[in-house]
């Protein structure tokens, strides 16, 4: 950007070159000693995957920051100590908010739409209500672990001083353990995040099996085709490209519910409004609670996103809709699936239908698994790489980028090395689904209601109403039920599995 | 304990029995024997308890020894004389060490035709019928279709006939009640290949047989045969082996009625065995061969998988050294600028 500026210059202005260069020399002088000013200050950073760190990403930072100055409206750029390492010198483009509206749209809107009219089916209209509920507790849980990014200056205006889920439960732990909180949601992070992205080359596996079951491919074979598949994958540099594959993924979705709810609607008249009960089904219920409620994880992708975009303000606005949108959309999709086939509704919907549509559904659910896999795999490898891979922080491990920005070759071999592992758990990992509800309860929940409540609670206790210590204790409670009635039903779905050795 | 034959031309049915003199003693089973010129080669020997003597109905283990026929009794050598391929079976009433771990199968049987003091005629396999029969309803008027299960049980009469281009085998139990015959034949195709393959099956049963029709309506025995059958076709001089079941369809002289004979684990030869009790080169059926790709599909294409994933990674290092940036030093002072 500074060449760019000083290229600027004096095509524009005219200027001989040594005029410019005096020019901008001084300019560059005086940037400096205001970078050197800053770093003293105590710190926040203009966001992490932008790049700062070294002089001429600061520079950049500063002059391209004029546009950024203003982040939630107020408060002048603070270049931080503690810069990203992802990428020095390369500037990620940012991300408009529709781009942070698909990575979203994908995370809440998985796979498990397809169980939702079987624990309808086992729930009745609490059903209905514990998928808006859960969208509206998931939405307020993510907008307040953002607020929990940032502080109050001595001007009284917001400012964006911690960067990732890390920093904020490191800052929580402050004063006794300084970096246990941060070591446990890293922790937490990662098996959430890699867990994720075996579930999808375990379900494109699965669903290629079973959509061509004449070809003498077994489960394992399509998973490692489908892991060659997603080998390019491990070149994603930022969220922007990963934006791609979450818009994509999200037209696929939508394919797939528009179809299955035209062939539901076809046989509007056969709907049982009847049967959708009051009473639940104890037994099988806790299970499909789990599947509603942790179908709403996103919260461990908004500290990078809204961190990446152009206008971080609009962040609550596209929180608000993207998570109206997929409540709207998985209670219509749920209501009608199940009003079609009433007490014949199977535990994954695409079984009752008719092999045709099913035959389509099963390609374009294919499609949307290996689209949703750059997400949690680009979040994985940047945990992993701030974690391990990050000179700056004094990491085990060299770093994964060369002087240039560029990814070094080695740093490509880790990239690979993430994919082939996943392939490998989805391979050898019997039981996987249930090993991921037990998973899920523990870190899905944690992440998503426990450990958001509990940061902002700690963090903001001086700025916070009474109703919004009610929310928070509320959602903690609530969040704590959940994942305990979550570990103890998958634990025994996992025993049961175990004991009586049934095929997966 | 085989039967030696008595007389030179006919080929005569082998038994394969528990040998010890009493029932209750303690005797030595072999599994896994296989002959070798004349010895035995015995692995796996198991205590185990004679529970069937010859003349019973014997459901018993398979031994590896010769028959002693002197005064009548039989007697269980070590070794000696031809031998037989072994497998082990159990049945829940046998006593003494449970030997269920030996063979996966336990209706699997191995049926020789002898000729001439040479096999010239193996099966083995395990055989399950499904027979439906009219039964009264209990209106006294309508006909219900019931279906009656059997199983090929071991220690069946054997008969068997041999030859250059045909052959057959006849297998019957519980005193002709019911018999099964398989024929064979030798073909030269199109193309010059010459292969063998069963050209027609019949069942015959006796529906009037208490234990496993219950109230027949029309009792008496039935003939279910194929129609115009090419089933097993395998290369001439190899031996058909199929783990996986197969099934045909016999039309019954009941009513036409469809009488279904599954067969599993099948390993059959009826033409060109070589030496005694030996089978030739096995030819593996098509769902077998399938299998295995299936199971090799995935080591292949996870080799395929490290190969791209080691190129690629090999192109982009490359890449990175051929096109090195140097990075764009920003001139500090005028001094620089013959840098740039």
């Amino acid at each position: 950007m500074a060449r760019m500026g000083f290229q600027a210059a004096t095509d524009e202005e005219g200027l001989g070159f040594a005029a410019c260069d005096d020019l901008d020399y001084d300019h560059r002088q005086g940037l400096q000693m205001d970078i050197m000013k800053s770093d003293d200050m105590s710190g926040g950073d203009l966001g992490e995957g932008s790049g700062e760190g070294g002089m001429g990403g600061g520079e950049d930072g500063m002059l391209a920051g004029d546009s950024h100055y203003q982040r939630d409206g107020t408060g002048p750029p603070i270049s931080g100590s503690k810069a990203s390492c992802l990428g020095d010198e390369g500037k990620s483009p940012k991300i408009t908010a529709w781009e942070a509206g698909w990575n979203v749209t994908n995370a809440i809107q998985g796979m498990f739409v397809l169980g939702l009219p079987y624990a309808i089916l086992h729930g009745g209209y609490l059903g209905l209500f514990l998928i808006i509920f859960a969208a509206v507790v998931c939405c307020y849980t993510g907008k307040i672990l953002i607020a929990c990014l940032y502080e109050d200056d001595e001007d009284g205006q917001l400012v964006r001083v911690r960067d990732s889920y890390v920093d904020i439960a490191n800052a929580c732990c402050q004063p006794r353990f300084p970096s246990l909180g941060g070591h446990i949601v890293n922790v937490a992070q990662i098996i959430e995040l890699v867990m994720t992205c075996i579930l999808y080359v375990v379900v494109s596996g699965n669903l290629m099996y079973n959509s061509f079951p004449n070809l003498p491919i077994s489960q394992k074979a399509w998973a490692i085709v489908a892991t060659a598949a997603l080998l390019p994958c491990a070149f994603l540099k930022n969220l922007k490209s990963v934006s791609k594959f979450s818009l994509l993924c999200t037209i696929a979705h939508f394919v797939i519910n528009i179809l299955v709810i035209a062939y539901c609607l076809s046989r509007a008249r056969d709907w049982a409004w009847d049967k959708v009960k009051f009473y639940i089904d104890v037994k099988k219920f806790p299970i499909s609670i789990g599947i509603i409620v942790f179908s709403y994880t996103s919260q461990i992708f908004l500290p990078s996103l809204e961190g990446n975009m152009q206008k971080p303000s609009e962040f609550h606005c596209m929180m608000n809709w993207t998570h109206i949108a997929a409540c709207v959309l998985k209670g219509l999709f749920a209501l009608v699936a199940y009003l079609t086939w009433a007490d014949a509704t199977k535990e994954v919907i695409t079984d009752n239908l008719p092999s045709t549509i099913r035959a389509v559904v099963n390609i374009f659910l294919v499609a949307k698994a290996l689209l949703s896999y750059p997400l949690p795999f680009f979040a994985a490898v940047e945990v992993l790489e701030k974690s391990f891979f990050c000179e700056r922080e004094r990491t085990w491990f060299p770093d994964c980028y060369g002087g240039d920005g560029r990814l070094k070759s080695w740093g490509l071999s880790l990239r690979c090395g993430l994919v082939v592992f996943t392939l490998l758990m989805a391979i050898y990992v019997p039981h996987f689904a249930l090993l991921m509800g037990l998973t899920g309860s523990l870190t899905g929940a944690g992440l998503c209601f426990l450990l958001p409540s509990l940061f902002h609670l700690k963090l903001l206790w001086r700025k916070l109403l009474w109703h919004h210590v009610f929310f928070d204790v509320a959602i903690f409670v609530i969040g704590g039920i959940c994942a305990i009635s979550g570990f103890i039903h998958s634990m025994e779905g996992l025993v049961e599995a175990y004991t009586y050795g049934i095929e997966d | 304990m085989i039967d030696r034959p008595h007389s030179g031309g006919r080929a005569e049915p082998t038994h394969l029995l528990c040998s010890a003199a009493r029932l209750g003693d303690q005797i030595d089973i072999y599994t896994d024997a296989s002959p070798q010129r004349n010895q035995c080669q015995l692995s796996r020997r198991k205590r185990s308890r004679c529970t069937q003597l010859r003349g019973a109905d014997p459901e018993v283990g398979d031994a590896c020894g010769q028959s002693d026929e002197r005064g009548g009794g039989w007697s269980l050598s070590s070794c000696g004389g031809p031998a037989i391929l072994a497998r082990l079976t159990v049945t829940a009433e046998q006593e003494g060490e449970n030997l269920s771990g030996l063979s996966n199968n336990p209706d699997k049987e191995i049926f020789v035709v002898r000729d001439n003091g040479t096999t010239c005629l193996m099966v083995e396999f395990a055989v399950r019928f499904i027979v439906p029969f009219d039964v009264l309803a209990l209106n006294g008027i309508d006909l219900i279709t019931e279906n009656a299960y059997l199983a090929l049980p071991r220690g069946a009469d054997i008969e068997g006939k041999c030859g250059e281009q045909e052959a057959q085998i006849s297998i019957s139990w519980r005193d002709n009640a019911y018999t099964l015959r398989i024929y064979f034949v030798k073909e030269t195709r199109n193309k010059g290949e010459k292969i063998w393959k069963v050209n027609k099956v019949l069942f015959v049963y006796d529906s009037s047989e208490q234990t496993h029709f219950l109230n027949p309506y029309n009792p008496g025995k039935h003939t279910a045969s194929s129609h115009s059958l090419s089933a097993l076709v395998t290369p001439a001089g190899r031996s058909y082996v199929c783990s996986a079941k197969q099934t045909l369809t016999l039309i019954s002289s009941d009513h036409q009625k469809g009488v279904t004979v599954a067969m599993s684990d099948i390993q059959i030869q009826p033409f060109d065995i070589s030496s005694d009790f030996v089978f030739s080169e096995a030819y593996k059926c098509i769902t077998d061969q399938r299998e295995q790709l299936e199971e090799t599909l995935p080591l292949i294409l996870g080799f395929i998988l490290g190969l791209i994933i080691v190129i690629t990674l090999a192109v982009y290092h490359f890449h990175l050294k051929l096109t090195v940036v140097n990075q764009p030093q920003l001139p500090r002072d005028r001094s620089m600028y013959k840098n740039m």
